[in-house]
């Protein structure tokens, strides 16, 4: 990740920027409307998160980069069925899957909301990184 | 319907706050199928998108889009000039 993050600099225009997309290390939910229904068990997602983070660290430390700016939003991932929902979460993301549970619940919330589609929610973060002026 | 991802565009209203593609040189990496690589090149000079998924990769590149170069290649391996980008944006890829 940091030589990714390095190599991006030797590409950069002076005035370059990185912008980098990921999630945070928080629990991906699985809602029905406005009722959560369990997490995405995610593997070493947590694990994964952390070493972004820490690449980006890592390079800000170095005197690479600096950050530009930060910002956060809500993903949503949206299935006709629970079943659909699981099959694409755990064919689509390393290691993932969800329990069953948190799909009997969102089974019995469907059923509460027939008009409401089971969707995935995950936080993801933004962030800018200016190329630092090199003496 | 099927499979919807971001339906509400928070990811592209997330990035317009804190970058800007108009004209400008971009090397996408983790394009994947092109999923947000289609919400954006539009506005971009050219887009090199990357991803070492092959056929996701091809499934960008029939898109045919006249600004933006697939590529089935890692981050560790693509070669670009030096000082010959503006934007190097990393998709959930780092």
């Amino acid at each position: 990740m940091v030589h990714a993050l390095r190599r991006a600099h030797r590409m950069l225009a002076a005035d370059g920027l990185v912008v980098d997309l990921h999630p945070t290390a928080a629990e991906s939910a699985i809602e029905v409307g406005a009722e959560v229904t369990g997490f995405v068990a995610a593997g070493d997602a947590i694990e994964r998160h952390a070493a972004a983070d820490s690449a980006l660290a890592a390079v800000l430390e170095s005197g690479l980069f600096l950050v530009d700016q930060v910002a956060a939003f809500t993903f949503y991932t949206y299935a006709d069925t629970i079943e659909e929902l699981r099959e694409y979460i755990e064919e689509n993301w390393r290691d993932a899957r969800l329990d069953d549970p948190t799909v009997a619940r969102a089974r019995k919330a469907l059923q509460r909301s027939p008009g409401a589609r089971p969707r995935s929610r995950e936080r993801v973060v933004v962030t800018t990184l200016r190329r630092a002026q090199m003496r | 319907m099927a499979i919807e991802e971001d339906p509400e565009a928070h990811e592209l209203e997330a990035l317009r706050t804190v970058v800007s593609f108009e004209g400008r040189r971009v090397l996408e990496i983790g394009c994947g199928d092109g999923r947000l690589t289609l919400r954006y090149s539009h506005a971009a000079a050219s887009v090199v998108a990357i991803d070492p998924d092959a056929e996701s990769v091809a499934a960008l590149a029939a898109e045919r889009l006249p600004n933006v170069e697939t590529r089935a290649v890692g981050a560790d391996r693509v070669e670009i000039a030096p000082q010959s980008l503006d934007v190097v944006l990393f998709a959930w890829s780092l």
